[in-house]
């Protein structure tokens, strides 16, 4: 279970701009102002109403999809974002929008892998001890196989977090993982907790992400990392070109005939041309407060990893 | 455009951990540390210019944030406390890590360095060069004021090369990975740059005021006896390291003996040739040694 982890935080300490959006997810209220759900103009309430929906229905396929979409290459992707985070042993992380816990398994095994690496340079150093006492120390160690670190995985979606949890089950992952259903725009964690915040392919999909940036600033100890991993604009003309080409034309067709669903890939798609590009993204980063905010392309800018720092 | 809206937002957001400059006064550890790359004056503006495509933050009035600390001396803060873990960490972004952590911050703080050490080096040394430059500067004021003896010049360097390696002890057993890191490509030009400015800063207060070719051959000669003892240094055992010093002294002993001109400029080369070939024995027997390990 997370340990210390505050209820449902009281609205009312935070900004009027929160509040608007409180009202504007009350199903059946004031429909709020007027946003984009991929090419299409709606507002605010709508928006998360649909994209709950598209996540609801391409659940069950989704890490097939991101298979299929991107030749595997969202898996190597995802590597280099945790070995950038570098975790060290007793890392508290926060994965949000982390539905199907891809970045949380890679998180425990990198940290698992450090910690042996750990332990075995301590045995190194105390060659000169007896048997026994090699031993009796092999028992305290191994009930601390991940060194105390933990991720929580956050997401707004119940049926992401089911196959999530399914996943972890399947592939044997027990210790250190805690599932919460919780909402990137309005966390349900008290502030100063985590040691890193990351989200991978999912801040495009939420609807005020001023908000969201600032909540996770929020939650981040002092000295605390944000990593994002996000489709950005593309730089190279004409690979730019091939792009919207296989985005528009191969992904929903993909997404019809492997999860019987063209309109949500549709809807992915155009939301990614809808995500400000590199250097906007860093400055609403710097704008929520962070410092050393930086990003780096992959791919020539398919995709992007941002990084800031809570100083 | 971007920077005129940035700053009303970034002065609703107090920063975190960047603390006041005046609280910094009250640490008299922090503040003699602050001279480093920048020589930047601790008290007023750390950052007004903006430096680069970042908005230097200012506050509601422009006041408030001229008293906060810029991101690089929070950051030369981090590497001095990871300091003390570099016996037992090495080099590395651990040691970063549990130095953050004695400041109070995440472990994640030390995603701001370079993994493999580099900038924790580049401070160590240049910290050692600013404790150096200060004890000549005190011995040149004492020298000044009659209250000391002018040295001659073979001791004055002398004294001065055992003085900066002696800054190396508490560090000796990591300093080879150190060495090696620093010869890594994209550490080259910061790690001459440093040692080069220390030489010159030696040059200087043995009162060197040559303006011809004697300059670069000083300079030259010098920094091959210093790579060549401090290399030696590494492999020495000996009870305060006794040898290393007599090896410093032959060595500027024969520096000192170097005749004619065309002596010099063939010594110079020799000395330069050593100092390369003991770095890339070193390089490769540190290399090899963890390997093995």
């Amino acid at each position: 279970a997370a340990a210390g982890l505050c209820p449902y935080r009281a609205l009312l300490a935070r900004r009027g701009g929160a509040l608007r959006a409180l009202c504007g997810s009350v199903r059946g209220l004031a429909a709020g102002p007027e946003t984009h759900f991929g090419f299409q103009t709606v507002t605010e309430a709508e928006r998360r109403e649909k994209i709950y929906r598209v996540f609801e229905s391409v659940a069950k396929k989704y890490d097939v999809m991101n298979d299929s979409m991107t030749l595997g290459i969202h898996r190597v992707w995802k590597d280099i974002l945790v070995h950038k985070m570098n975790p060290s042993p007793g890392t508290l992380l926060l994965d949000v929008a982390g539905g199907t816990g891809d970045i949380a398994f890679r998180f425990i095994n990198y940290v698992r892998s450090v910690r042996e690496h750990q332990l075995q340079r301590k045995l190194r150093h105390h060659q000169n001890l007896s048997w026994q006492e090699i031993a009796e120390s092999y028992q305290e160690d191994k009930s601390k196989s991940l060194g105390d670190s933990q991720v929580v995985i956050c997401d707004i979606n119940k049926e992401m977090l089911k196959v999530g949890k399914q996943k972890a089950q399947h592939l044997g992952y027990s210790e250190g993982l805690s599932w919460v259903l919780g909402n990137a725009e309005e966390l349900p964690f008290d502030d100063d907790k985590f040691d890193v915040y990351t989200i991978a392919f999912g801040i495009r999909n939420v609807t005020r992400i001023d908000l969201a940036l600032q909540e996770a600033y929020r939650v981040l100890k002092p000295g605390g990392r944000f990593l994002c991993l996000e489709f950005s604009q593309v730089s190279n003309s004409l690979l730019s070109r091939l792009y919207d080409l296989y985005s528009f034309q191969v992904i929903p067709v993909l997404g019809e005939v492997i999860a019987g669903d063209w309109k949500s890939y549709q809807y992915l798609v155009e939301s990614i041309r809808r995500f400000p590009p590199q250097e906007e993204f860093k400055a609403m980063i710097e704008d929520a407060g962070f410092f050393k905010v930086d990003y780096q392309n992959l791919n020539s800018g398919i995709v992007a990893i941002h990084s800031g720092f809570k100083l | 455009v971007r920077c005129q809206l940035s700053p009303p937002h970034r002065a609703l957001q107090a920063s975190a951990v960047l603390r006041r400059v005046s609280d910094e006064q009250k640490e008299p550890l922090a503040s003699s540390s602050q001279q480093q790359f920048d020589s930047h004056p601790t008290n007023h503006q750390p950052e007004q210019e903006p430096q680069g495509p970042r908005p230097s933050y200012t506050g509601q009035g422009g006041q408030e944030s001229e008293d906060y600390e810029s991101e690089e001396q929070l950051q030369h803060r981090i590497l001095t406390a990871a300091l003390e873990f570099v016996p037992e960490h090495g080099w590395t972004a651990e040691a970063i890590a549990e130095g953050a952590k004695t400041l109070g911050l995440s472990a994640a703080a030390a995603g701001m360095f370079h993994s493999d050490g580099s900038e924790l080096i580049l401070h160590f040394v240049s910290q050692c060069n600013t404790k150096l430059s200060e004890l000549l500067e005190q011995e040149q004021k004492l020298v000044q004021l009659g209250e000391a003896e002018k040295k001659p010049t073979d001791q004055f360097l002398r004294d001065a090369v055992q003085a900066r390696l002696r800054m190396l002890i508490p560090y000796i057993e990591k300093w080879p990975q150190a060495l090696s890191i620093l010869l890594l490509p994209h550490n080259i030009p910061s790690g001459l740059n440093l040692l080069t400015s220390m030489i010159d800063d030696i040059w200087h207060y043995a009162g060197d005021q040559s303006t011809d070719f004697n300059w670069y051959t000083r300079r030259a000669v010098l920094t091959g006896i210093y790579n060549t003892t401090e290399l030696v240094m590494m492999q020495d055992s000996s009870p305060d390291f006794e040898d290393t010093w007599r090896f410093l002294e032959n060595r500027v002993a024969d520096a000192m003996n170097m005749g004619s001109t065309a002596n010099q400029v063939q010594s110079t080369g020799e000395a330069v040739v050593q100092g390369l070939m003991g770095a890339a024995v070193t390089v490769s027997s540190a290399e090899t040694s963890r390997a093995v390990r």
